[in-house]
């Protein structure tokens, strides 16, 4: 098929030409195949004697010039130019049906349907209004023949030539158009495809730009990065994380964190703590495990995509940070701390003890001034003790080390403890030092009994530190069902609206000259509100220069359980 | 014949001071600076009236003191025992065990003055 093809074919650039030569061939081989049956039935007629070869002679001449011709047009048609092969062709159609009959069945009988035949191919095989030329032609043709036996020229039989012609002329012609109309849409189309390959290519270019800069940057991250799909399956990672974990990127790229998180390099207590964020949505926003030698700090963010019109969840990026270093220092204030704590201490007790045993006279009798002095060594000590207790509370709670520990606590027992502690710097102020505790407030309630002292101690030394002449008075309420506060308040001077925002700071205190005035790091309150957020409270303040401040602490009421029932009836 | 205080603490100061409160009220005291001795000196028989434990000692703790031996042999059930530490969490931890917790730093006339209620008249 494909060589009939090829044989069929001309080798052109007008697609309308090539259209048009390729009909011709095809009606030029139907025409040699035609003849060359016609010439092979008359030699088997005669061989077979059914007919005698006098009567096929010229049928068989007729068809070996037919072929002989048809082979002429086919070579001009194919390698000079197919205008000149279908002219030769179509004339020679008409020249063959003008002499097929006797000039009266041509000119008006059988054989005049034979010229619409190049009259339509001539549309086909030439241009469209060629048909027009060869009506003209078969009119003339017949009307010479029936003149040639002096008959009338059959008027009727020309003008259906010029009908036939006129339908053939339509009929190429609107196909030629359609084709031409074809051509362009093709054209404009391959045109567009050719547009949008282009643009393809240089999206596809630049998104490898990207990606390849984007993975670069991924690549000189110094922390560790790997991103997880919704399933937990890595699905990147950076050379950072490789040499942070001391493992190729084929062990954790493609892998799932499960497999990762049940490596033995990672410790117990970080297995757990990973496990928690795979299983849990909500992630502290960072945290630390123990990998082999290696402290490392994780944060994981979910990551989100806009998609479909709504933001969906595609995955997790997690970032490792080599915490070695930094945790090496954290262990080491620590253990400076606890040592501090211990080493400051031992000593001031000391001193302490013995400043005591000199104002009771444990070796003899004292007089008014060494008693004085005594007092005085013990107080600077209590207060050196006290600094370094504040100093030390601030460094547990940077490193978030102080935690609060819930016992059923007696609000009576706190105000108590209070009492003899402050009474007598209270009493050395000659300040009243008073205290209440409403009727809204159960006996025992939960909380820390160590940490509350703590606020309580801390609020009002520093209230009696603050005030000159007045009362100093305490509080405890419940203002709601499930909350309970500390209110102090005193009748000092006061602090400057100005600075209330920032009374709260650590080692900080009204105006620069106080501190000089009071002494003190300015940690106290500081402490206070520390612990109180702690404890899931809150801390107001409420002040007026010279007319006085009121602390007003809030926190959650819980009535431990075998006080319920006792609570609910009294 | 007074009744015998047994003062273990490693801080030599703290100990002259605590054993003149201690004499201040009339117990006959020894102090043992380690946990090592103190161990040895508890299993050797002595059986004194009143203990002031140090918790944070050398060698031997005395947390370790007071599990193994002061609250396991039977000799020691009447001795009052008093802890002293710094710790005021391992303070409330131990509260229920002892009979007195003191917080450092611990004052000479607190201390004289508990003692002092403790010691049995006459």
């Amino acid at each position: 098929m494909n060589s009939l093809n090829r044989f069929l074919t001309i080798s052109t650039t007008d697609a309308d030409d090539i259209r048009r030569r390729r009909i011709l061939n095809i009606l030029v081989m139907s025409i040699v195949a035609l003849s060359l049956l016609a010439i092979v039935i008359s030699l088997v007629s005669v061989y077979f004697k059914a007919i005698a070869w006098e009567n096929v002679d010229l049928i068989v001449i007729g068809s070996l010039t037919t072929i002989l011709g048809m082979l002429l047009v086919y070579s001009i048609n194919t390698r000079f130019s197919g205008r000149i092969a279908a002219v030769i062709f179509l004339v020679f159609l008409t020249i063959v049906f003008a002499f097929s009959d006797t000039p009266q069945q041509v000119s008006g009988g059988r054989s005049l349907f034979g010229f619409a035949i190049p009259i339509i191919m001539a549309s086909i095989l030439l241009v469209p209004w060629s048909s027009f030329v060869f009506s003209s032609i078969s009119g003339i043709i017949v009307s010479v023949l029936a003149l040639s036996v002096n008959s009338v020229p059959n008027s009727p039989a020309i003008i259906g030539f010029f009908v036939i012609a006129l339908v053939s002329w339509l009929s190429s012609r609107s196909l030629e158009q359609a084709l031409k109309e074809l051509r362009t849409i093709n054209a404009n189309l391959d045109h567009v495809v050719i547009e949008r390959t282009k643009a393809l290519a240089e999206s596809l270019e630049r998104e490898r730009i990207e990606a390849g800069r984007s993975q670069a940057i991924l690549n000189s991250i110094a922390d560790g990065v790997v991103v997880f799909d919704t399933s937990w399956n890595a699905i990147l990672a950076n050379p950072a994380l490789t040499g942070m974990l001391d493992l190729p990127l084929e062990l954790i790229v493609d892998k799932n964190f499960r497999d990762l998180i049940e490596h033995p390099k990672l410790s117990p207590r970080s297995r757990t703590l990973l496990r928690a964020m795979m299983e849990y949505d909500t992630q502290p926003p960072s945290f630390r495990i123990e990998w082999d030698q290696k402290t490392l700090s994780i944060s994981a963010a979910q990551v989100y995509d806009y998609t479909k019109d709504r933001f969906a969840n595609i995955g997790t990026v997690t970032v490792f940070r080599d915490f070695t270093r930094e945790a090496e220092v954290e262990k080491l204030k620590s253990t400076f701390v606890a040592i501090v704590s211990h080493e400051l201490r031992t000593p001031l007790n000391a001193i302490l003890g013995y400043a005591e045993m000199f104002k009771e006279a444990v070796y003899g009798p004292m007089n008014d001034k060494q008693i004085n002095m005594s007092e005085r060594i013990m107080k600077n000590t209590q207060r050196l003790l006290g600094l370094i207790n504040d100093l030390l509370d601030q460094a547990q709670m940077e490193a978030g080390k102080l935690t609060i520990q819930m016992a059923p606590v007696r609000p009576a027992e706190l105000l108590e403890n209070l009492h003899s502690i402050l009474d007598q710097s209270a009493h050395d102020k000659n300040l009243k030092l008073t205290s209440e505790i409403d009727d809204s407030l159960p006996e025992v309630l939960n909380g820390d009994a160590a940490r509350l002292h703590q606020i309580l101690l801390n609020l009002v030394s520093n209230s009696i530190k603050f005030t000159e002449h007045g009362i100093v008075h305490v509080r405890l309420f419940s203002p709601y069902r499930n909350r309970w506060g500390i209110e102090v308040s005193d009748s000092g001077s006061g602090i400057p609206e100005s600075e209330i925002p920032y009374i709260f700071d650590t080692f900080r205190q009204v105006e620069g000259t106080t501190t000089r005035v009071h002494g003190g790091f300015g940690l106290g309150l500081s402490i206070v509100k520390q612990l109180v957020h702690l404890m899931d409270g809150d801390i107001n303040v409420k002040s007026k220069t010279d007319v006085g401040s009121m602390f007003t602490i809030t926190l959650p009421l819980v009535i431990p359980e075998e006080n319920i029932e006792k609570w609910r009836i009294g | 014949m007074s009744e015998l205080a047994l003062i273990i603490e490693d801080d030599e100061d703290l100990a002259s001071i605590f054993a003149e409160a201690l004499r201040g009220v009339g117990f006959e005291v020894e102090i043992i600076a380690d946990g090592q001795a103190a161990q040895e000196r508890l299993q050797n028989g002595i059986v004194p009236f009143l203990i002031l434990l140090d918790m944070h000692l050398p060698h031997i703790s005395g947390a370790d003191l007071l599990t193994n031996i002061i609250k396991k042999e039977d000799q020691f059930s009447k001795t009052i025992v008093i802890i002293t530490t710094a710790d005021a969490r391992m303070g409330e931890a131990y509260n229920e065990e002892v009979d007195f917790v003191m917080i450092k730093p611990i004052s000479f006339v607190q201390l004289r003055d508990l003692t002092s209620r403790l010691k049995p008249k006459g």
